[in-house]
């Protein structure tokens, strides 16, 4: 498991942490270190909260206003298509030969057939998209997760996370398409992420004011949700039941002590 | 003699089935969520009816299905402990009027789409059971729902719903105790922004 000292190693080095590397199973039910960064997380939620509220948000709204219902689709679905060559990539990684096949078939028929992406032509051939990440492939190979980081602009995130976003996007097509022209290249990665996050935005506006609407703290509310969704993620994903506490009310007290933050 | 053992063993083990049915029924577990998701989906959603009466019905059907009072202790988490009854009282209330608000507007979103249930997983809670269903999102990947079932004599309540492998009741604890511990208010802090949020809604 070379690569994966590597990897834990270029974690740390990243992060400016110690991910205990050697014992993936410690690391799993205890919710105590999830959130050690807490004050500064907190602080770096109210900056992006700001920045979504004045800038991120207000465009969305723009981007919607602007197109009706089938471009969006259009451009969202030419989105998922550049991704593809990141999920083949990824599926090669975690040795699921088929789905690598079916997303190289996929790309190649959307590019053309489909009109850059613009629509999923493979689907109706009975060519399903299953998009994964290089987050998922380090959790495959049970990478731990690590602490709970409030990341700027990109939001809720943990080192593997982040390891895996910056690997996904030196994977990218658009990357590799423009790499030798800095001019170009600069131009093109950069509209890609700006787009990338309106489009994304646009999607969960309803989604997230609900959230926040019925939220007495919104940061712990997106923590939570965040945290466990992770859980099901990777080679533990099977055995993990973490929704399963124990609701018993007799032994309340340890039951408790063991879940708080 | 030989049938006389025959029978015994079959008595036997009807025996051991019944014993093991007394600690939860998953199959009445499950028939309770289908008929629970079903009424919701036919009399609520798909009904010809004002939104008045949606929500009224909605209300009805939440109350009569969730076990409130016990997903409220739960989520209120080592504070329940230090509270007075007439917080405790105060908090369920606020708590169930909140979820009863926020569920009914998003209740809509569930329209054209149903439930496929999968079967049941056994809880580490005594007397509890997952059952386990997927709905159906079209293109995207099908999104998994978990009912926690609690079962009590022949009566089930839905004591938690997991979603993508996201609990609402840990996600509320987690929410409430964060409150908790950024606001010197306490509880009652918590119980006054609550209604605020009902208020608001």
């Amino acid at each position: 498991m070379i690569r994966k000292s590597v990897l834990c190693t270029a974690l740390a080095l990243v992060m400016g942490l110690t991910t205990s590397c050697a014992s993936n199973s410690a690391n799993q039910d205890q919710h105590v270190d999830e959130d050690r960064f807490e004050t500064y997380n907190r602080a770096m939620f109210k900056f992006n909260y700001r920045f979504d509220k004045y800038v991120l948000r207000p465009v969305a709204e723009g981007y919607r206003a602007v197109t009706n219902e089938f471009t969006r689709e259009r451009i969202s679905s030419a989105i998922d298509n550049i991704k593809e060559p990141i999920s083949v990539g990824n599926h090669l990684l975690q040795g699921n030969i088929k789905q690598t096949g079916i997303g190289i078939a996929r790309f190649g028929i959307n590019s053309t057939l489909g009109l850059l992406g613009m629509f999923d032509v493979a689907e109706g051939w009975g060519l399903k998209r299953e998009p994964t990440e290089f987050d998922v492939t380090l959790a495959n190979w049970c990478v731990p997760d690590g602490p709970f980081i409030m990341l700027p602009f990109a939001g809720p995130s943990t080192p593997r996370a982040a390891v895996g976003d910056v690997t996904d996007y030196f994977m990218n097509p658009l990357y590799w398409a423009t790499y030798n022209d800095a001019n170009i290249h600069d131009k093109v990665t950069y509209s890609y992420t700006g787009v990338n996050a309106i489009v994304l935005r646009e999607q969960n506006i309803e989604l997230l004011d609900e959230l926040e609407r019925g939220s007495v703290d919104f940061y712990a509310t997106m923590r939570s949700a965040y945290l466990q969704n992770r859980k099901s993620m990777g080679c533990h994903a099977q055995e993990d039941k973490s929704y399963d506490f124990d609701f018993g009310m007799d032994e309340e007290d340890q039951a408790f002590d063991e879940m708080e933050d | 003699m030989k049938k006389n053992l025959f029978g015994t063993v079959v008595a036997l083990m009807m025996w051991v089935a019944g014993s093991a049915q007394a600690e939860v029924d998953a199959k009445a577990a499950q028939k309770f969520v289908e008929e629970v998701t079903t009424q919701g989906i036919e009399q609520i959603i798909n009904a010809n009816v004002s939104q008045t009466e949606k929500d009224k019905r909605f209300e009805k059907l939440f109350n009569s299905a969730l076990d409130l009072d016990f997903i409220g202790k739960f989520v209120l988490g080592r504070n329940w402990r230090s509270t007075t009854p007439a917080q405790r009282q105060a908090f369920i209330k606020v708590y169930r009027e909140l979820n009863i608000k926020t569920w009914s507007k998003r209740f809509d979103e569930f329209k054209g789409k149903s439930f496929t249930f999968v079967g049941t997983t056994p809880s580490s809670s005594k007397g509890q059971v997952y059952v386990d269903s997927t709905v159906d999102m079209g293109e995207a990947k099908p999104v998994s729902v978990k009912w926690r079932v609690r079962q009590e004599g022949n009566e089930y309540k839905i004591v938690d719903i997991v979603i993508e492998n996201v609990s609402l009741a840990i996600t509320a604890r987690n929410e409430y105790s964060g409150f908790i511990k950024n606001n010197p208010g306490g509880v009652d802090a918590l119980i006054k922004d609550l209604q605020n949020k009902v208020n608001q809604a």
